[in-house]
């Protein structure tokens, strides 16, 4: 069996393999997690894919790959000692073709007397077929591991094919136990059934697409996954450091996500010339929703309501007549997406930035959007998010208001072209014009600020965006059903 | 429920509805006094007479042809053509004239008779008496084809292809006339187009037919007892009409099919339900579909020749392990 670097989303390319928790000669069990991977923001777990014992590591860890590279091998059965295993990590010799006795032609055919030669020519391909077929695969396997794994994707049965579009799998992920390691039906239904298995016990493995994308999800690719990863990464442009004396200062090496993240923040700022645009809303009726419903909400939910869900809402329903921001540069053109994947940015302290998407969140009521955003913050606190959790986004919130900023200039998180940053709401003296003439109330007032990318659009079409999304907050008759 | 042979039980159906209809006749070489040269018909001339237990004169194309012409004036005549390689002496009766007369007639002539014969190899007569002929028989439209491998089914196929009210060819596979089987007692009758399950596993589907059905059931013992595969064996005791509900049903389920014949390989019925299975199944396909079939070569007299023409078990277990592997 071959432990593949699973597919781990729509866009995902590579993963890196952070520890082994087994070496050469372990054995493991079915679903024995074997080694940590991590990609992007994501980090997950890999289970073995059977019982028997690890006769190679290919992949130290720390090293990243490609999806679908043979991680580890292991040899099940009795055969699998560790002694055994040690000799064949050292000499992994192919399989021969073993033509001559894997592949006798039928005896009918063999059989045939020279009277039948012509039959026997016309109908030699029709009935060498089962014959043929194995010996081609035994030839093609002697690749390596690497060719073995490839040869397992070139012939899937029909029956294989089906189930994998069904259930969208990624058939990487699966190990074969057929000839020369082919995927087998039964292979496939016990994986289905290892995986729900394994998703009910609530660990974070998901080696799997867990959905297809939207027709708008699959269009851009994921932020962070879209950036080309050279074999050796190239430093994080940014000015040279100026003749700093080394002794000076603490060194605190960048994590992989402080990484990821310096890196896509400096190629957005490269790609996109960034204009910030900010209004100024009243969000007197989100108020007044929020204070009648805080205590019924709070008992029902587990968490408080917030500005966001309404500010979401708002800024969904503003997209559809704004699409222009709902977008992404393609080249010579500026890609429309057909839905609001709304990417809503969640601080993780220490652990960094992480923006996980709502899909189609347009769809949603203020209180399921409350709902959606409280999940995936949840799961992103609690390192449960799945990879494609992070794909697809096409519009982003960033929140800083709990703080009580003023105003944030945000980042376009790549490769959408405009982001939104909700600072602090405070009580402000606000002038109110009556037809008795004006007024001045206390009102909470805050700053909503947008990025966004002036390839896409230009300033009056981003402000006339704002002013929507301002009317909607200030104007709409807000109703929660708790 | 008694132990009956296989020859036992075709006496056993015929004479089942000779009682039960006195229009059923039965004809052919040696059938009354000698009772069969395979006797298969002994005791049916003392129990029902000359008048309805005919001898013949050697001319399968006489007696096919007395048969046509009984059945049109309202007998159920069944005949004993003796070696089902006959056949080939009788086609312009039994292709063109029996197999077309309901259609050519728009109904208004049916012909409820049944052509039993001895069919297929195994008990070395040679290329010329040991031929499995029942694909010769498929390819012709209006001829139901039977071929029973265990004496309850004989007796109840036989039944029901005598109360057939369109020709029936009723093949007996030679070499399965000394085997014995449960075989209910009283009136038994079963629906011909029902294959039967006869052994139910997880790996793969093997559709076999009269003599291969034994043999296909016990390469699934040998390839569960030593390679732990679980095969179904399907016997599909008619070819026409053929039970492709319980074919693919039995494919779906394991997503592999293999097929046993007897007849030579070019244009076997496996081919047909290869087909069958490829055009409907193809989705459900786990693996090639494979078959095991005798070579396309005249058939040999000798012990140890003919023994290597038909598939046995060991082809068979062969065959699916290079499938299912």
């Amino acid at each position: 069996m071959n432990v593949l670097m699973p597919q781990l989303g729509e866009t995902v390319a590579e993963g890196t393999v952070a520890n082994w928790h087994k070496k050469v000669g372990d054995s493991v069990i079915a679903d024995e997690i074997i080694c940590d991977i991590e990609t992007d923001k994501v980090s997950m777990e890999i289970p073995s894919p059977g019982a028997g014992v690890i006769t190679k590591i290919l992949v130290p860890a720390g090293t990243t790959v490609e999806v679908g590279t043979v991680l580890a091998v292991i040899e099940s059965g009795a055969s699998a000692s560790a002694g055994a295993a040690a000799t064949k990590s050292a000499a992994p010799a192919p399989q021969p073709p073993a033509a001559a006795t894997e592949a006798p032609p039928p005896s009918w055919y063999a059989a045939m007397p020279p009277a039948m030669s012509e039959a026997k020519e016309q109908y030699t391909p029709q009935a060498s077929t089962s014959s043929a077929a194995p010996t081609q695969l035994a030839v093609a396997s002697t690749g390596g591991p690497q060719a073995a794994a490839r040869d397992t994707h070139q012939r899937l049965s029909p029956a294989v094919r089906r189930l994998a579009a069904e259930h969208r799998l990624d058939l990487a992920a699966v190990s074969g136990s057929g000839r020369n390691g082919r995927i087998t039906r039964r292979n496939v239904v016990e994986f289905i059934q290892t995986r729900q298995t394994t998703a009910q016990a609530a660990a974070p493995v998901a080696p799997v697409v867990a959905h297809a994308p939207t027709a708008a999800a699959s269009a851009p690719a994921a932020p962070t996954a879209a950036a080309p990863t050279p074999a050796t990464r190239a430093p994080i442009p940014g000015p040279a450091p100026a003749s700093a004396p080394a002794q000076l200062g603490t060194s605190v090496p960048f994590t992989r996500i402080r990484r990821l993240t310096a890196e896509h923040m400096v190629r957005s700022k490269v790609t996109s010339p960034h204009v910030l645009q900010a209004v100024e809303v009243d969000f007197q009726r989100v108020d007044q929703v929020r204070k009648t419903v805080r205590d019924a909400w709070k008992a029902k939910h587990g968490y408080s309501l917030t500005y966001l869900p309404f500010i979401g809402n708002a800024v969904c329903r503003a997209l559809l007549d704004y699409p222009h921001l709902n977008s992404s540069v393609q080249g010579d053109a500026l890609l429309l997406h057909p839905q609001v994947n709304l990417a809503i940015a969640v601080d993780l302290g220490a652990e960094g930035l992480v923006a996980p998407v709502i899909k189609a969140a347009e769809k949603l009521s203020v209180a399921q959007l409350a709902d959606a955003i409280a999940d995936i913050a949840q799961r992103s606190r609690a390192n449960r998010l799945k990879p494609d959790d992070f794909a697809g986004g096409t519009y982003t919130l960033s929140n800083s208001g709990t703080f009580g900023t003023l105003i944030t200039a945000p980042i376009i998180n790549q490769p959408q072209v405009a982001i939104l940053s909700t600072d602090g709401v405070r009580k402000k003296p606000v002038v109110i014009e009556t037809s008795e003439g004006d007024a001045i109330a206390i009102r909470p007032v805050g700053v909503l600020a947008q990025s966004f990318d002036h390839r896409a659009v230009d300033g009056a079409y981003s402000a006339a965006f704002l002013d929507r999304v301002r009317k909607l907050l200030e104007t709409s008759h807000w109703v929660i059903d708790v | 429920m008694a132990q009956l042979t296989y020859r036992d039980a075709v006496a056993a159906g015929m004479a089942q509805e000779m009682r039960r209809d006195p229009n059923v006749v039965l004809l052919g070489e040696d059938v009354a006094a000698a009772g069969g040269v395979f006797k298969a018909t002994v005791g049916l001339l003392d129990e029902f007479g000359a008048k309805r237990v005919k001898d013949t004169p050697i001319s399968e194309q006489a007696i096919v042809g007395a048969a046509m012409g009984a059945a049109m004036t309202g007998l159920r005549p069944v005949v004993d053509l003796m070696f089902s390689d006959f056949f080939a002496v009788c086609w312009d009766i039994v292709a063109n004239q029996i197999a077309k007369t309901r259609y050519m007639t728009d109904g208004q002539v049916t012909l409820p008779l049944v052509i039993r014969s001895a069919n297929g190899a195994g008990s070395r007569f040679g290329a010329q008496h040991s031929q499995s002929v029942e694909n010769w028989a498929m390819t012709i439209p209006g001829l139901k084809i039977v071929a029973p491998a265990f004496p309850g089914d004989v007796k109840g196929m036989l039944a029901a292809a005598i109360r057939d009210e369109d020709p029936v060819l009723f093949f007996e596979q030679k070499s399965l006339y000394a085997t014995k089987g449960e075989v209910p007692d009283g009136e038994h009758v079963i629906e011909l187009g029902k294959a039967n399950v006869i052994r139910e596993g997880t790996d793969v589907t093997i559709v076999a037919l009269a003599l291969m059905v034994p043999r296909a059931l016990k390469a699934a013992e040998m390839l569960q007892e030593q390679h732990g595969i679980n095969a179904t064996v399907i016997d599909l005791r008619s070819l026409v009409p053929l039970d492709t509900q319980t074919i693919l049903r039995e494919v779906a389920k394991t997503g592999r099919l293999v097929t046993v014949e007897e007849n030579p390989r070019l244009c076997g019925w496996g081919a047909e339900i290869s087909s069958i299975v490829a055009e409907e199944l193809f989705w459900d396909l786990d693996g090639p579909i494979v078959r095991v079939t005798t070579p396309h070569i005249p058939l040999a007299a000798a012990n140890n020749l003919e023994d290597a023409q038909l598939p046995n078990p060991e082809r068979i277990v062969a065959s699916v392990r290079q499938l299912v592997d």
